[in-house]
């Protein structure tokens, strides 16, 4: 049988979204300033993999995607350091099994939307961006 | 004792025992699943006695957006399906959790037969609900292993409830988690968040609802699990508790034996204190032909028609060697470490064919040998003095991992030999090795697939123990098989080491003085060339 194949990556978006209480915690928890919005990536796939336990792990150049999660079109994962944007911009989204042997997707890290000072009101929430 | 000698005195564990007990169901109920999540409607139903509330993993996981879930993660559900035998109890408590899968085929009820072999036997089992967390997710297994101990929880909260039918029947000093897949690797993860305070932001102390937990985990069993997908801020879990792995060279999802890496970081000798143990045990089972989703009776097989071994003979592996480590752990019959000491014990009741590998690790133990002080020549370890000589055997010590995967944190020796008499050496300071204090002598070894070993034979030498002018002689196929690599799915061979198991007695009947004891030898004798990979040698029980 050959290798599992990584996933195909159609597009990237980023889209500002509104903080959750679970994220204004994990951020007071680390000390940093209540971040004005949380930034949602959606990586859309050309066709989702099979659910398995196996998985193909997700970096942005090389620094791991701790935790993604599925919506309709692909993957999904939250970021609420706007400087993750800084730090990887137009660097590669990557996928590896095991940390060692990594797999470029061709397609590289979105632009964070830039937020207005007091604009997470304006905000969709997280719920209905993934709609 | 002889393995023919205790499996006569010992009875199958992987049949029914005499203990009558009763399915039931128990849930959050009322949840309006969709159509498309209608396996989940039976929790919509539990028994009145067994109706749970809903806890949040917010914290810890979304919900894949993918799946119509009538609940989000701030309210997931406890369900579950539980074995309760009948009598007054106390019994002791299992609980299984399965692993990643389609959210829209309930993976829950797979461990059943299970949980009905143990209940049979007096113990509590249960099969947990955490179908919400599936999906093309990642790293959410911090959040498997919080509802894992939430179940554990709920356990106690009704073993504390005056009036409940499982007041006052719930040993809460005797449980055993056991994980499959990503379930797994998380009950890892729960053994060590059990001992935990606080996990980040999440306090655990039930304030704000998660905790606090501080259970009497007896041992955590991983069924095929994965490793690493989640890393505590700490760094890699190490598991805590003793602990247990099963996993099938036919597996075509986790087809890297990633619950190897979990095994090695348990209980490892630790390099300041290589005398200290922290008192669990670990033990291994490599099933040769088993796959990954036969494990769970509900999943549809991975591999294809004809690769892996028939579903049937694989639940007998996993009743049999899951049944003995229940009976031994929470029921106090010790005698079933045997089955973990040796798969040997259990050969009558595994399928006629089973090709296992199998090690175990002692809490009581004194490493002659055992690799991690570096990537240099092989040396005797502190605080055991002596040296180490080879005569025609290539010895080095590296870093590769060898069953696949993930690099690898421990070293391992690769011995190579090209002419039959090459020999490894080892001459002791018998003053600085108590081998007279412990019952066996272990060597975790194994072979590759190299070139310079036949395929499909198995592979062979001696062991000589030596003390004054005494030797005896064991060929090393006399204590165990060592297997000719089963070819994987995808990827390279993994190469599985046997702990081969030499018990200090027959060393005595052979005139040898485990006080006085000087030196011990690996004759490549029995076959013209070679390459076996080793672990470590101890002295243990």
């Amino acid at each position: 049988m050959p290798l599992p194949e990584p996933p195909k990556v159609a597009a990237v978006e980023v889209i500002a979204a509104q903080p959750t209480e679970t994220d204004r915690a994990a951020v007071a928890h680390m000390g940093a300033t209540e971040p004005k919005a949380v930034y949602v990536v959606k990586v859309k796939l050309k066709a989702k993999p099979p659910v398995t336990s196996m998985a193909w792990a997700l970096y942005v150049n090389d620094e791991l995607v701790s935790k993604y999660w599925e919506y309709a079109d692909g993957i999904y994962f939250t970021v609420s350091d706007p400087q993750f944007f800084t730090r990887h911009r137009g660097k590669q989204l990557r996928f590896s099994q095991n940390g060692t042997d990594f797999f470029d997707t061709g397609v590289k890290l979105a632009p964070a939307p830039s937020v207005v000072e007091n604009g997470a009101i304006g905000l969709p929430l997280q719920a209905d961006v993934l709609k | 004792m002889t393995v023919a000698q205790e499996t006569r005195e010992l009875r199958n564990p992987g049949l029914p025992g005499g203990e009558e007990f009763d399915t039931l169901i128990y849930g959050s109920p009322p949840l309006a699943y969709p159509a498309a999540l209608s396996q989940y409607v039976i929790y919509n139903a539990p028994d009145p006695a067994y109706i749970t509330g809903r806890i949040n993993v917010s914290a810890f996981a979304n919900l894949g957006a993918a799946t119509p879930w009538p609940f989000t993660n701030t309210n997931v559900p406890l369900n579950g399906h539980i074995c309760i035998p009948r009598g007054r109890g106390p019994f002791p408590l299992a609980v299984f959790a399965h692993g990643n899968h389609s959210p829209f085929e309930n993976s829950t009820p797979g461990y059943l037969y299970l949980c009905q072999l143990l209940a049979s036997h007096g113990i509590i089992a249960a099969t947990i609900d955490v179908n919400f967390l599936n999906g093309s997710n990642f790293g959410e297994n911090d959040a498997r292993a919080i509802v894992h101990l939430e179940h554990l929880k709920q356990f106690r909260n009704w073993n504390n409830t005056s009036g409940h039918p499982l007041h006052g029947k719930v040993d809460l000093n005797r449980i055993l988690i056991v994980g499959h897949s990503r379930g797994g690797e998380a009950v890892g993860h729960a053994s060590f968040f059990n001992r935990l305070a606080a996990i980040g932001p999440v306090v655990l102390d039930g304030s704000a609802g998660l905790g606090p937990y501080r259970f009497g985990l007896s041992a955590a069993a991983a069924i095929a699990p994965t490793d690493r997908q989640f890393v505590p801020a700490t760094g890699p879990t190490v598991v805590p508790d003793s602990y247990f792995i099963i996993h099938g060279s036919k597996d075509s999802d986790v087809f890297t034996f990633e619950g190897y890496h979990t095994y090695e970081r348990a209980h490892a000798v630790d390099l300041a204190n290589p005398t200290v143990s922290d008192g669990k045990f670990k033990a291994m089972l490599w099933v040769h032909k088993a796959n990954h989703n036969q494990f769970n009776s509900v999943w549809a097989p991975e591999t294809a028609p004809g690769v892996a071994m028939p579903r049937p003979s694989q639940e007998q592996i996993a009743k049999v060697h899951l049944g003995a480590l229940a009976l031994a752990v929470l029921l106090d019959r010790h005698e079933y470490f045997a089955v973990l000491h040796d798969h040997a014990v259990a050969t009558a009741w595994d399928p006629a064919g089973t090709e296992l590998v199998s090690q175990y690790q002692d809490p009581q133990r004194i490493f002659v040998q055992h690799n991690q002080e570096g990537l240099g020549p092989l040396v005797v370890s502190l605080p055991v003095q002596g040296t180490i000589a080879a005569d025609g055997v290539v010895a080095t010590r590296q870093l590769t991992a060898l069953v696949g995967g993930a690099a690898t944190t421990t070293i391992t020796a690769r011995l190579a030999w090209n002419a039959a008499g090459s020999r490894l050496l080892l001459q002791v300071d018998p003053a600085t090795l108590p081998a007279e204090r412990y019952k066996v002598l272990a060597l975790r070894v194994g072979q590759s697939n190299e070139a310079a070993n036949t395929a499909n034979r198995d592979q062979d030498f001696t062991l000589e123990v030596s003390s004054g002018s005494r030797t005896a002689v064991f060929p090393a196929s006399s204590l165990h098989r060592l297997l000719f690599p089963d070819p994987p799915p995808f990827g390279p061979a993994k190469i599985v080491m046997q702990t081969l198991r030499l018990p200090v007695a027959r060393l005595v009947e052979c005139g040898v003085d485990p006080s006085d004891l000087r030196a011990i030898a690996l004759v490549f004798d029995r076959r013209q060339t070679g390459v076996v990979y080793t672990g470590d040698l101890q002295f243990t029980n």
